[in-house]
């Protein structure tokens, strides 16, 4: 056999387009220092591409209309009185709702929680009815222990408000628009009178016990023979939430903490109502936030230190 | 440590025999203790010992349900609106009367603490802001919880139709309410008078009544005004 020879090598270091490609996953490196592996997207979402519908670029955008701008207060319903109007003699009925003790106790953003929202509390309670992983979350906040708290739903970061701010009755002007929400009056198991308006039947002319009876609950074989599902008939009727929406704000009183609204709000007295500013009027020019928060915002402050 | 029976006092060593006992159990335990900290030295925990004497029970009794866990801290809760005003609709129902009724006439005129008052029987002259002064008998005062929506209900008879009207008090269109002339006799011995709508008991019209209040009020005529006694009363209005 004749001897064998070396082959001649083209290059001392092949390059890079001859190398086999070895996936970066099988690459034994410090992780600390390359930059990781961007995981591939199940969908067609990039910033070339039109919005996908379940985004929450998407979702934020179709509610933007009808979030409001700024936040809103819990507060509680004291009442009904009258207003007059001292020129045109008009009497107006409201509703007074009084506002204690109402904080910011946090605040929701796009960037952890996927959308924009202001805790608020109202109230306080005993450190002993509050459970330790409550106290934690109020400890972390900085605020104090409140008895009732909501989210208010803002549109964006402009309606954000530094936690531990005490919210006001000036919060809202004479003159602008607000929903109420609240729970209302428990009616406890209703008739069908009561809770759908049935019509009953004749109180006289022989009736015999049945005057506030359902009558019927629909037709027999044709109807499936079966009562269909939904049908209305007697059962517990009110303790639920209920807004109402465009209620005129008639006087503002600061010291008090009343906000006088026109009209009749849901829940007995001394229920806790969501105020909001109607999302069916033009937003209010706001005459708040009062001077501590503008100073904090400009400041960047987070959190305003709970004042006690 | 002697354990002499006493025979005049047989329970002597009692008293002793169980300190010793006592003793000896506490030794026990802090044996036993000891023993346990060598062994297991990550299951010692970092908070002292409890109390000699020291029971859960007792701590749960006192309501201390966080002895030994780490303290949260609790921040006091601000000054309460609530509390400083717990009747917000009383300050606004007093605010609003302060511009609507300054000078307590009103207030005064339907108000149980004056003698002098206007009651259901009276015959009420009311003056509006814009139309035709109403009077007519009152037979109802109607003084709810809502103080500013107190309201009068006048009965009279216009050409022979009765006619009933209610008049909120305090409302700014009444601009004045005079009594034109008291119940006669007997105070009406209930709070509403609606047998008056009976024919047997209705009064007609009060118009002449209060044409002769007007005249005797405008200048003193000599059928106006009635008797002396009633001078003094007519003084109340507004």
């Amino acid at each position: 056999m004749p001897p064998r020879q070396t082959p001649t090598r083209l290059f001392a270091v092949p390059p890079t387009f001859l190398c086999p490609s070895i996936p970066r996953q099988h690459l034994r490196t410090i992780l600390s220092i390359t930059k990781p592996i961007p995981k591939p997207s199940r969908f067609n979402a990039s910033p070339h591409l039109p919005v996908l519908g379940t985004s929450h670029t998407a979702a934020l955008a179709r509610k933007s209309r009808t979030l409001p701008l700024r936040t809103g207060a819990l507060a509680i319903k004291k009442g009904m009185t009258a207003l007059y109007d001292a020129e045109s003699a008009k009497r107006t009925p409201c509703t007074v709702l009084q506002l204690d003790r109402v904080q910011i106790l946090g605040v929701k953003t796009r960037k952890e929680h996927g959308y924009w929202a202001l805790q608020v509390g109202a109230g306080t309670k005993e450190a002993r009815n509050v459970t330790r992983p409550e106290r934690g979350h109020y400890a972390k906040q900085g605020v104090p222990l409140k008895r009732h708290i909501a989210e208010f739903r803002v549109k964006d970061e402009a309606g954000l408000i530094p936690t531990g701010t005490n919210l006001t009755a000036d919060l809202f002007s004479v003159g602008q628009y607000i929903d109420a929400k609240a729970d209302s009056r428990g009616m406890g198991f209703a008739g069908g009178m009561k809770r759908h308006g049935f019509h009953g039947q004749p109180a006289s002319h022989g009736n015999s016990l049945t005057h506030r009876a359902m009558g019927s609950a629909g037709a027999s074989q044709g109807s499936g023979s079966r009562v269909l599902p939904g049908k209305k008939m007697a059962g517990r009727m009110g303790g639920e939430q209920v807004t109402v929406q465009s209620l005129r704000v008639m006087s503002v009183d600061r010291e008090l903490g009343i906000v006088v609204v026109a009209g009749a709000v849901p829940g007995p007295k001394g229920c806790v109502v969501k105020v909001q500013d109607a999302i069916k009027k033009p937003w209010p020019d706001a005459v708040w936030p009062p001077t501590e928060v503008v100073e904090a915002m400009r400041e960047g402050v987070e959190k305003v230190p709970a004042a006690a | 440590m002697s354990v002499t029976p006493s025979t005049t006092r047989p329970l002597a060593n009692l008293k002793q025999a169980i300190r010793q006992c006592r003793a000896e159990r506490a030794q026990h335990r802090r044996h036993y203790a000891a023993a346990t900290e060598s062994l297991y030295p990550s299951l010692q925990t970092r908070y002292p010992p409890p109390t000699p004497g020291f029971r859960p029970s007792q701590a749960i009794k006192q309501n201390r349900f966080e002895i030994g866990l780490r303290k949260i801290p609790v921040i006091p809760p601000p000054p309460s609106t609530a509390k400083a005003v717990p009747d917000p609709i009383a300050s606004l129902t007093s605010l609003q009367l302060s511009t609507l009724d300054p000078a307590s006439f009103r207030r005064r005129l339907f108000s149980a603490l004056n003698p002098d008052r206007a009651r259901v029987g009276d015959i009420l002259l009311v003056r509006l802001k814009s139309g035709e002064p109403f009077s007519g008998v009152c037979i109802n005062i109607r003084a709810r919880n809502s103080p500013i929506d107190t309201a009068v209900l006048l009965r009279n008879n216009l050409t022979r139709v009765a006619v009933e009207m209610w008049f909120k008090i305090f409302s700014p269109g009444v601009s004045g309410i005079e009594v034109v002339r008291r119940k006669e006799g007997r105070r009406a011995r209930r709070a509403k008078l609606y047998y008056m709508r009976l024919p047997k008991h209705d009064i007609g019209s009060v118009e002449g009544v209060t044409r002769t209040y007007l005249r005797g009020r405008q200048g003193g005529a000599p059928t106006g005004g009635g008797g002396g006694a009633n001078k003094g009363k007519k003084k109340s209005k507004n």
